[in-house]
């Protein structure tokens, strides 16, 4: 059972496709897991649609100004070419994650974008990093922590998002599982820690240019880790 | 069936219905589908192309961009209709998520980054899904299980345990090394000779 979802404000900029590549991969990654999420999305799906070609009546300005359309021109175009059913087939990327001999199931937005995905790095202790390659400001990776691993207490400049893929991590203040999905600003200090499971996640980290300079690499010695 | 849908359009168009009626919608998008309908498209047409554009001038504020976005999500309704899954929701939320697609990739088009994201690995609206073609991977996976398990039988009893830990249990080479107390090099040495031997009972079998 997931109990920590994405905001509305997150779906809905999700739905429009308003949200920093790695925030959209986030919440996207959270849909495919959460079957009340997907029926979310499918409403504001649905509000936008309603929203974009409800109306009956175009609003008269508009109908007055596009005259011009009527004349057809594009719709003889369009149909002027020959249907083409049988399009691309999406390639059968791999939809497996494999880390020191152990196998994640991926969901369907990573499994989509598997080549996105770098090679595993060895952090601190039993934990290990690999990048995903999107641009954007953010920073999006997937964070290993194997049975009994603590993190060191760290706060982040920015925000950061935290998506449960497989296992089960704890911190301060709560326990997640497979699918929850964790916004936490930069106020925020915590110690996650796995206890008996291991666990795979996804993180979004906002990554402001001085966050990645080497006074604050110094300073939170952490961040050097996954800004790199 | 096809007859069916057609009498009903048939019905609705006398009926004077708009494709703002999602039935109507879906039977045209149908017809556009199954037989390539001229007739059903231009009603498509003529309903969504000026709320396209409408929603269009105002997400870009350029008339031209406006006017790509109409015409490429509406050659994709005409080509890709047979995508369009009634049981999944509305022909107007079809089409809204393929507009949505086009801007989404109309708005990183000229920056030309490494690593951008594409609709397509977002949102996969327009991807060729075959359920039926899924179930036979799945079908095909297990028969393949199965005859596996079957040779299986034919290693040695040490072999057999190790191939099964790695590749049933999804165990690490090292976890059954720590498992059967044994030292890693044992571990890669029989999944060596398993993996081996698999390969000559299957290929004189063929």
């Amino acid at each position: 059972m997931i109990k920590f979802h994405p905001s509305e404000e997150h779906l809905f900029h999700y739905v429009t496709g308003d949200l920093s590549p790695a925030m959209l991969m986030m919440v996207g990654t959270h849909v495919d897991m959460c079957s009340q999420c997907q029926r979310h999305v499918q409403h504001i799906e649905e509000d936008l649609a309603q929203k974009v070609f409800g109306q009956r009546q175009l609003p008269a300005e508009f109908a007055a100004a596009n005259d011009s359309f009527a004349d057809d021109a594009m719709l003889a175009r369009i149909m002027a070419q020959a249907p083409q059913p049988t399009s691309m087939v999406m390639d059968k990327s791999p939809t497996e994650l494999v880390l020191e001999g152990k196998r994640f199931q991926l969901p369907a937005t990573l499994a989509r974008n598997h080549h996105r995905i770098g090679h595993w790095h060895k952090l601190i202790g039993q934990m290990w990093r690999a990048p995903v390659q999107i641009s954007g400001e953010d920073v999006l990776t997937f964070i290993y922590m194997a049975e009994n691993t603590r993190v060191p207490e760290h706060t982040h400049k920015g925000n950061e998002a935290t998506l449960v893929v497989n296992g089960v991590f704890n911190d301060e203040t709560s326990e997640y599982r497979d699918g929850d999905f964790v916004f936490l600003d930069g106020s925020v200090k915590h110690t996650p820690q796995t206890r008996d499971e291991d666990c795979l996640t996804l993180a979004a980290l906002d990554a402001p240019m001085h966050f990645t300079s080497g006074l604050s690499r110094l300073l939170n010695p952490f961040s050097s880790l996954f800004f790199k | 069936m096809q007859t069916v849908t057609e009498t009903k359009t048939k019905r609705n168009i006398m009926s004077s219905a708009q494709p703002d009626d999602p039935e109507h919608a879906a039977a045209l998008l149908a017809l556009v589908a199954t037989e390539q309908s001229r007739q059903a498209f231009s009603e498509l047409f003529r309903y969504f192309a000026p709320r396209l554009k409408a929603y269009a001038t105002r997400q870009f504020g350029n008339e031209q961009t406006a006017m790509d976005l109409v015409q490429e999500t509406m050659t994709n309704v005409w080509n890709k209709a047979h995508l369009f899954k009634p049981d999944r929701g509305s022909a107007s939320t079809w089409i809204f998520t393929i507009a949505r697609n086009i801007r989404f990739d109309f708005l990183r088009k000229n920056k030309h980054r490494q690593h951008d994201l594409s609709a397509d690995e977002l949102w996969p609206v327009l991807a060729e899904q075959n359920e039926s073609l899924d179930d036979d991977y799945a079908l095909d996976d297990d028969l393949l299980m199965q005859q596996l398990a079957v040779y299986c039988e034919a290693l040695p009893k040490a072999q057999r345990t190790v191939i099964e830990l790695i590749y049933v249990a999804g165990k690490s080479q090292q976890e059954v090394a720590d498992a059967l107390g044994i030292p890693l090099g044992t571990v890669k040495s029989r999944t060596r000779l398993a993996l081996q031997k698999l390969r000559e009972l299957i290929q004189s079998d063929d």
